[in-house]
């Protein structure tokens, strides 16, 4: 318990002291505006960094994800620009697409046993290729100039600084209500509830980051979409890892294989599950990431797997499997997206971001390794 | 009297506010075989840790003295190189590697900086002269029997010439035959002038080979005891603080309808070379307990992990389930249909070690704890505690990680993970094994209990003693046959063994007293 406690606080240090350079050293950092597009882009990392977390419970790897990215992207775009097909419908499908195509990786992991470091290090060439196949090495944009569309509006897309008030509002009662009736029910068991003191602390806290985020926010042009979209995927993988037989089975699987077989969980079902859900999330992130960049083009999604890694290893995520948590991984991908948007406010030269973010996903895992020792 | 080669003199070791040891006393002379018996916890392995160099001196309070000189061990290579070889109970050998290699890793003989194979060999195959074992030097170690494994083990520890060898359970692992080699071989040691220390659960070995006895009990020590001057019931008062009349609390129950019914299963191995199981027919009844037993290799275990689908292709024969024909592909359909097993690698095939008491034990019994699509956390403590405090697992709370535990609760986790799951039929391989004496009659008890409330038990041990005092018949397998069932009248070790080694026995197997 003790251990865990130091790690989140080290987490929530290391974040400050990047927020603190950043601010330091160009004091737009924190602007409204920046803090805005810093929310865009954190939303795109960690909505695949959570899909990450997914694969890694039950000890598995997704290396072509980023590939996947630019595919998915691509894929709805060339849809849309020279298709002509409506937006909303492009998305589908291409969705649909990356669900079947994970599911099928997943399949060859778990029933082939092919290694899912190799399997998906081979979707990684195989996406990057048909992705450029598919753009024909152009730039395909998401929506005509000067227009519009479901795809562009992923991330151009702010609610009215009202809307945000309300939708702070909801989310903070929705908290409220889903505290006082767990601990009604516990009470009903009869089991031990927290002080009611803290339990208000906790909500008046979590109720006060809600909000501070909207009225930032709104200081720009209101609350990203993005970080809405970002908002139900990390409620619902939360809800997936935490509170469903499923996620209990991903960190079964990752924690020991073989016991879990022999107490009935179904593995190969978990691990396909495992990518099949990776599959609709990469989709998704790969319409983020390309509508951010206005097209496609053949760079979209390039090592953002690795980006994804890193966030769920710096939020304490085990690559052997069995560990892992949302909240970890959110701090993770919020450290990574600050460091790159700090970076590029900085004007750094992308070797030296390279060099950067190598450094700080080795330096993670080093420390949680050391602090690992140290608990214990 | 001579000088002892080790002496612990009023060792006092304590972590936090919990004392592990508490004034204890203990002397090693050269030439003995001097068991430490003992209820898991009752501080053996922390003194053995201590001697070893585990927890450094300064880290507890008393002497350690080697032939009479004050020892202040900082790490366990100050141990070594007193002369100290420690084998544990679990194997640390690398399979890939040859006998050789294993023997002397880290201090292979070098000639210009180059690894010197020629030497390597040669020291080797004197080495494994010296322990009485006839063994090619270069075979893989992956391709040895667990049993030679573990000879292996002790043979790399003699390697270094110690003067004080410690066994740590060595026969944990092992069947009777093989248990038998082992035991010979400590002895041979002894007699060679080297002092061991020998730990074991299972008291005939200690009777075997032991010369002196001591009996530890919740940190200090109950008295050392000549082997040839007590008995086993005076060790297990010593070890519990209470005498067990009955070791082996069998309550029989009238028997009801077959719950388990095989008949001439024929299955052949997923891999060429291994076990066959040929006409295998048995019957657990409604409140009965069959007893499985068998010499290594014998198919007790694929016998079990073929019922749950994991094992084998079934060729020929029928399983049935409470009158219903069962052909389970995966262990979550033989658990849906009533029919769970503990396997006897628990740390293996049992544990989710990082995760809690409370997942553990609800992980195969999700489903049913599911409200809607969510697991109904209240509901999911609730049953869960029910299990710990019937199976009195001794945790600090449902959130400790399971690997943390001693043996024996780790054993009641794994039990109460597939009681939850409310079987019509129990397979239980090896339940008893490594766990201590106090552990062993909660697991006897138990398997009352259950048997009493009209559930079946398929029990397979390697301990004959354990099938003759538990099970109210016995079937014996040997290669893959049923070489014999007996009903529980009729059951001696005798007849146990002459069935387990079938027509085809080669010589007779030594076993312990």
């Amino acid at each position: 318990m003790n251990r865990i406690a130091t790690r989140e606080l080290s987490m929530v240090i290391a974040l400050v002291a990047i927020w603190a350079f950043f601010a330091w050293q160009e004091p737009v950092f924190l602007s409204s505006r920046n803090l805005s597009l810093l929310s865009v882009e954190l939303a795109v990392t960690a909505v695949l960094a959570l899909g990450m977390l997914v694969v890694l419970l039950p000890g598995q790897i997704d290396l072509s994800a980023g590939s996947g990215v630019g595919l998915a992207g691509a894929v709805a775009a060339v849809l849309v620009f020279w298709h002509g097909v409506p937006a909303p419908f492009a998305l589908l499908l291409a969705a649909v697409g990356a669900v079947l195509v994970w599911s099928a990786m997943g399949a060859l992991i778990a029933i082939e046993r092919i290694p899912a470091f190799i399997m998906t290090l081979g979707g990684l060439l195989v996406f990057r290729g048909l992705h450029w196949l598919v753009i024909e090495n152009q730039t395909v944009p998401v929506v005509e100039g000067g227009s519009e569309n479901a795809y562009s509006l992923l991330t151009t897309y702010y609610l009215p600084p009202v809307a945000g008030y309300v939708l702070a509002g909801l989310t903070v009662a929705t908290m409220a209500a889903s505290t006082l009736n767990a601990r009604a029910r516990r009470r009903s068991y009869g089991f031990a509830v927290d002080d009611g003191e803290l339990t208000f602390l906790k909500l008046f806290l979590l109720a006060q980051l809600v909000f501070l985020a909207v009225i930032v926010t709104n200081g720009y042009r209101g609350v990203p979409i993005a970080l809405v979209i970002l908002g139900f995927v990390a409620v619902l993988v939360y809800q997936l890892i935490t509170h469903t037989p499923f996620g209990r089975y991903l960190y079964a699987v990752g924690g020991n294989e073989e016991a879990a077989t022999v107490s009935g969980v179904p593995v190969r079902p978990t691990i396909i599950g495992a990518y099949a859900l990776m599959g609709g999330i990469v989709a998704l992130t790969g319409f983020m990431q390309t509508a951010y960049s206005g097209a496609s083009t053949s760079t979209v999604g390039s090592l953002m797997e690795l980006d994804a890694v890193a966030a769920c290893v710096i939020g304490g995520t085990s690559l052997r499997g069995g560990r892992g948590s949302v909240l970890g991984v959110l701090f993770g991908a919020l450290i990574m997206a600050s460091l790159l948007n700090g970076m590029t406010l900085m004007a750094v030269s992308p070797e030296a971001k390279y060099i950067a973010r190598g450094t700080v996903l080795a330096l993670a895992v080093w420390l949680d390794l050391r602090m690992g020792q140290g608990g214990r | 009297m001579t000088t002892p080669v080790l002496e612990a003199r009023g060792i006092v070791k304590r972590f936090g506010a919990l004392t592990a040891l508490d004034g204890v006393s203990f002397d090693l002379r050269a030439g003995e075989v001097h068991a430490l018996c003992g209820e898991n916890g009752a501080g053996k392995s922390t003194l053995i840790k201590l001697l070893a160099g585990v927890h450094p001196h300064g880290s507890y309070e008393g002497e350690i003295l080697i032939d009479g000189r004050l020892a202040a061990f900082g790490s366990t290579r100050d141990a070594e190189r007193a002369g100290i070889a420690i084998i544990h109970q679990e194997l640390a050998l690398f399979p890939e590697m040859s006998v050789g290699e294993n023997l002397f890793l880290g201090a292979l003989p070098r000639r210009r900086g180059r690894i010197d194979w020629d030497r390597v060999y040669a020291q080797a195959a004197a080495t494994l002269a010296d322990c009485g074992m006839a063994l090619d030097p270069a075979t893989r170690v992956g391709d040895l029997g667990v049993g030679h494994q573990q000879l292996i083990e002790i043979a790399r520890a003699v390697a270094r010439r110690p003067r004080v060898l410690v066994l740590d359970e060595p026969t944990a692992a092992l069947a009777q035959h093989e248990t038998g080699t082992l035991l010979a071989l400590v002895r041979r040691l002894r007699d060679s002038g080297v002092a061991c220390v020998f730990i074991s659960h299972k008291l005939d070995e200690v009777f075997a080979v032991a010369d002196r006895i001591t009996v530890l009990r919740d940190g200090t020590a109950q008295g050392t005891l000549e082997a040839a001057a007590t008995d086993a019931g005076e060790i297990i008062r010593r070890m519990v603080g209470r005498r067990i009349e009955d070791y082996y609390p069998r309550r029989q129950v009238e028997p009801g309808r077959p719950l388990l019914a095989v008949h001439g299963l024929t299955v052949a191995p997923p891999r060429a070379g291994g076990v066959q199981l040929q006409e295998v027919s048995l019957e657990a009844r409604a409140g009965e307990v069959l007893g499985i037993g068998g010499l290594m290799g014998s198919g007790r275990s694929e016998l079990l992990m073929h019922l749950l689908g994991l094992w084998g292709a079934r060729r020929a024969g029928t399983v049935r389930l409470d009158g219903e024909d069962l052909v389970a592909r995966s262990p979550r359909e033989a658990l849906a249909r009533g029919l769970a097993l503990v396997t006897e690698d628990r740390k293996r095939y049992g544990l989710i070690p990082e995760q809690g008491v409370a997942f553990n034990v609800s992980l195969s019994s999700l489903p049913a704890l599911r409200r809607a699509a969510l697991i109904d956390r209240n509901e999911e403590v609730r049953r869960v505690q029910a299990i710990v405090d019937d199976l009195r697992i001794k945790a600090r709370d449902l959130e400790q990680a399971a690997g943390t535990l001693s043996g024996g609760n780790q054993q009641k986790v794994v039990l109460g993970k597939v009681l939850l799951t409310k079987p019509k039929v129990l397979l239980l391989d090896e339940p008893t094994r490594g766990i201590d004496v106090g552990a062993k009659l909660e697991v006897y008890e138990l398997i009352n209990r259950l048997t009493a409330a009209g559930q079946a038990i398929v029990l397979v041990s390697s301990e004959l003693g354990e099938l003759i005092g538990m099970a109210d018949r016995i079937v014996m397998l040997c290669e893959g046959r049923v070489g014999g069932v007996f009903s529980r009248g009729e059951a001696t070790q005798e007849r146990l063994l002459a069935a387990a080694m079938g027509r085809l026995g080669r010589g007779r197997v030594r076993h312990g007293a």
